[in-house]
């Protein structure tokens, strides 16, 4: 009989957003379970234990992402289950909540599980499915959301769509409430967005297309926020882009008070927070989002909400589209961009060189909160944190090491990345779900640094 | 007189280094056009971030495979008066009082209009025509022609066929710099979707110019649905880059406060009562409700009660001020019958001549014999 699998990791900088420990030490673990942790002192390793030299890299919980789309099915020329969740791992996330704006759509327990069993037999990264509130996603019918989550379902939105009437939300939430999920709303007021392509302002104005107003976002907000202040349900405001929206938000946590502030929430997104407006120059498809990218001011008052807490969930928003797809003209190309390989990077320049948070908090932000928002510990115990006994779903951090991002080497099935040929700081340079290695960085890849040395 | 083929070439030249700049200057998604140039798409040159400052994007586009001509905007006054010199001498070729030098002899170009206009077709056809071009014409108005991709597909199909100059009309935003972007030969945007009409702009500056003089500090009133139009923006940035004052008049449905954005500087206003400025400008061009466009759902009922020319606020205009519209009219909505009838009548015609002049400025700078 074979022994069993054991990882020791030594010298690392652990964070665990959970007890928010941030200290120097080592961690052990046994098959899929983290078996012990000790913050400035050494675990008790079995001989046979892979001995992984951290070199002061930081070890926290695998990252979570709460809002990709993997087009599977029907939308497989862009992104598949497999495909995205190897993305997923080479980008450090170990998990990843999937939209349910495919082909069709995710609106039945039937379609939940269909996703799930395409996850357990292919895919890196764990995937959570987030169902669709209404039926085709068209906010006229409620979908069969009890069976949905009875089938997995973490959450539902109708991500791609904001749900217009404000009944149909009510009853949404009414019923999201009584299931103990979260609803996560794309805030898009139609009447006011509609046909709008870039932020209302001088680059809509020169381009001559269509603009798309603040006000489609927050007005929603405002609205669903109002809605919910009887409901109490678990609202969850997606990809958030305007600055007034933040404002929005932070109000209403504070009405609700410190005790039930946790039950509203907002997410960002990395380009909403380093692109403005102005990417869109030259009709650039790549950089035609949905909510639009905005301006400086937008991306000062996001910081600011993430500084203080009010926007308090970080997602990608990964949407994959085909080179062709993105090479039509503006008016015709498809909204979105991939993240989930750069994302990493892309917050530490936004957010840690830039002195808006320190690093526990990016990654409190971008473990433990997600693993919140959707109820995951009921899925998987321990999944966001550092726990002893709990699942050994981890990511080892290299926040100093410089590269460049190449969409080319990536792992997703698309390129629809505007960020290409940047460079950046930060990378996840091993990650492990349930005690597996599901991605470890190519040492000859990136020759300037081996923080992965393995011995024994 | 039309200018000669190598005065052609030295006036290339002289513009040629102030454009040279810019254009080397922007950023191009790189991963993307090396996917795009496998599936043979180009995308066209992109900027990505938003520290890098706004680089004026030059009309005239001197690259290794021929010019294009596809905005106004960035364009600057030197090189507006020099095109718009060109077209003054050129006006009596245009109308066939004189013969003009047959500068694009042996040259074949092609209309495509992926949306329907006679007027500028015509006036395009026979610029050509009168400077000794072939000119074959492509109507693809159509539903499948509508989208990005049957533009540039139909575009490298006819070019393919040996077309020096593709112009181009489309519904689509940036539709002409896309096909620039995918063609090798020469594109002049014949109006594309909301954003330009840069000869059309051209043709008002023209008539201003030849009624007003010197158009520095000239007051030009735009009136209409300035928010969908490509010719308020191509005309606004010819004016403002000339010198002139231009406020935007309409509802604000139909004329937005993120209008002011259009140009940098105090020479571009807005004003929802057009009552107020009548009386204090010197030109006021009457833009046609577009409601094609749906434009109209932000328009009340009442629009002539408020911004129509009617006979009562003609009669407030200075004397000498002048009237334009780029046609076709909406009588009794923008514009009322009488005033359409007469005080008009004469530069109508003018502005009809004053097309096909410009027209045969650009296209001799654009494809003339190097
Ligand atoms: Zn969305
Ligand atoms: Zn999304």
């Amino acid at each position: 009989m074979s022994s069993p699998r054991a990882l020791h990791f030594r010298g690392a900088r652990i964070i665990d957003p959970l007890s928010q420990r941030d200290e120097t030490g080592e961690l052990l673990v046994v098959n899929d379970t983290i078996q012990s942790i000790a913050f400035g002192g050494r675990v008790d390793a079995p001989k046979h234990a892979e001995v992984i030299e951290c070199a002061g890299a930081i070890l926290c919980p695998g990252l979570i992402d709460p809002h990709v789309h993997l087009r599977e099915p029907g939308g497989e020329a862009k992104e598949t289950i497999l495909t995205g969740t190897q993305s997923a791992a080479a980008g450090g996330f170990t998990t990843v909540c999937c939209m349910p704006n495919t082909s069709p759509c995710l609106d039945t327990a039937m379609s939940v599980r269909f996703v799930e069993g395409r996850a357990a037999a292919a895919a890196s990264a764990r995937v959570f499915v987030v169902g669709a509130a209404t039926v085709s996603r068209k906010g006229e019918q409620l979908a069969p959301m009890a069976s949905m989550a009875h089938a997995g379902a973490v959450a539902f939105s109708d991500d791609g769509d904001g749900i217009a009437s404000a009944g149909m939300m009510r009853r949404v939430l009414e019923v999201c409430r009584s299931l103990d999920r979260a609803f996560m709303q794309h805030c898009q007021d139609a009447s006011l967005s509609e046909g709008g392509l870039v932020n209302e302002g001088s680059v809509a104005t020169r381009l001559g297309l269509a603009p798309w107003p603040r006000d489609a976002e927050e007005v929603m907000l405002e609205r669903d926020l109002r809605l919910n202040g009887r409901l109490d349900a678990r609202y969850h405001a997606q990809h958030l882009s305007s600055g007034g929206s933040a404002r929005i938000l932070r109000e209403a946590r504070a009405r609700l008070g410190a005790d039930r502030a946790h039950r509203i929430s907002g997410e960002a997104s990395p380009h909403h927070l380093l692109l403005t407006c102005d990417a869109c120059e030259g009709y650039n498809t790549g950089a035609k989002m949905n909510p639009p990218l905005r301006t400086q001011w937008d991306i000062n008052e996001l910081k600011l909400a993430i500084a203080d807490g009010t926007i308090d969930v970080l997602a990608t928003d990964h949407a994959p589209h085909t080179i062709a797809e993105k090479s039509r003209d503006f008016a015709s190309a498809p909204f979105g961009i991939i993240g989930l390989e750069c994302a990493l990077a892309l917050y530490t320049k936004a957010l840690v060189e830039d002195g808006v948070i320190d690093w526990p908090r990016l990654v409190c932000l971008l473990t433990l909160q997600p693993a919140r928002l959707c109820g995951l510990d009921r899925r998987v115990a321990g999944i966001g944190t550092l726990t002893v006994g709990g699942v050994a779903d981890l990511t080892l951090i290299d926040p100093q090491q410089k590269w460049t991002i190449r969409a080319d080497a990536f792992k997703s099935k698309s390129r629809n990345c505007p960020f290409d040929g940047l460079s950046v700081r930060g990378k996840a340079i091993l990650t492990i779900r349930a005690g597996e290695v599901l991605f470890r960085e190519d040492p000859v890849a990136q020759p300037q640094r081996a923080a992965v040395a393995t011995g024994s | 007189m039309a200018r000669s083929a190598s005065q052609t070439t030295q006036a290339l030249r002289d513009i040629g280094p102030d454009l040279r700049l810019p254009f080397a200057a922007r950023l191009r998604l790189p991963l993307l056009n090396r996917f795009a140039a496998a599936s043979g798409i180009r995308i066209p040159p992109l900027r990505l971030w938003a520290t890098v400052s706004r680089v004026t994007r030059p009309s005239i586009i001197q690259r290794s495979f021929g010019p294009d001509f596809l905005a106004l905007e960035g364009v600057c006054a030197t090189e507006l008066t020099s095109i718009l010199d060109d077209a003054e001498r050129l006006l009596p070729c245009a109308v066939g009082d004189a013969p003009a030098a047959r500068v694009l002899e042996g040259k074949l170009i092609a209309n495509l209009f992926f949306e329907d206009s006679t007027r500028t077709r015509v006036s395009f056809e026979i610029a050509a025509r009168r400077l000794g071009a072939e000119v074959v014409n492509l109507s693809a108005s159509g539903s499948s022609a509508s989208k990005g991709e049957s533009l540039v597909d139909t575009s490298r199909n006819i070019e393919a066929m040996g077309v020096d100059c593709l112009v181009v009309r489309c519904a689509i935003s940036g539709g002409a710099a896309l096909v620039a972007a995918n063609v090798r030969c020469a594109v002049v945007n014949a109006g594309d979707g909301r954003h330009e009409h840069p000869t059309q702009g051209l043709l008002d500056l023209l008539t201003l110019r030849r009624h007003l003089g010197n158009l520095r500090g000239k007051r030009v009133a735009i009136v209409g649905d300035i928010a969908n139009s490509r010719v308020a923006r191509s005309t606004t940035h010819g004016l403002v880059a000339l010198g002139a004052q231009v406020v935007a008049v309409g509802p604000p449905a139909l004329v937005p406060s993120s209008w002011g954005a259009l140009v940098s500087g105090e020479n571009i206003s807005i004003s929802h009562d057009m009552d107020s400025i009548i009386g204090e400008i010197d030109a006021i061009i009457m833009l046609r409700i577009q409601t094609e466009r749906a434009a109209d759902r932000g328009v009340a009922p009442d629009y002539r009660f408020a911004y129509g020319l009617t006979e009562a606020r003609r009669r407030r205009l200075r004397p000498d001020a002048l009237i334009l519209h780029p046609g076709p009219m909406n009588r009794g909505v923008e514009i009322d019958d009488a005033v359409a009838d007469d005080a008009f009548s004469s530069v109508i015609f003018e502005q009809v001549s004053a097309g096909v002049a410009v027209r045969m400025a650009i296209l001799s700078r654009v494809c003339g014999r190097r």
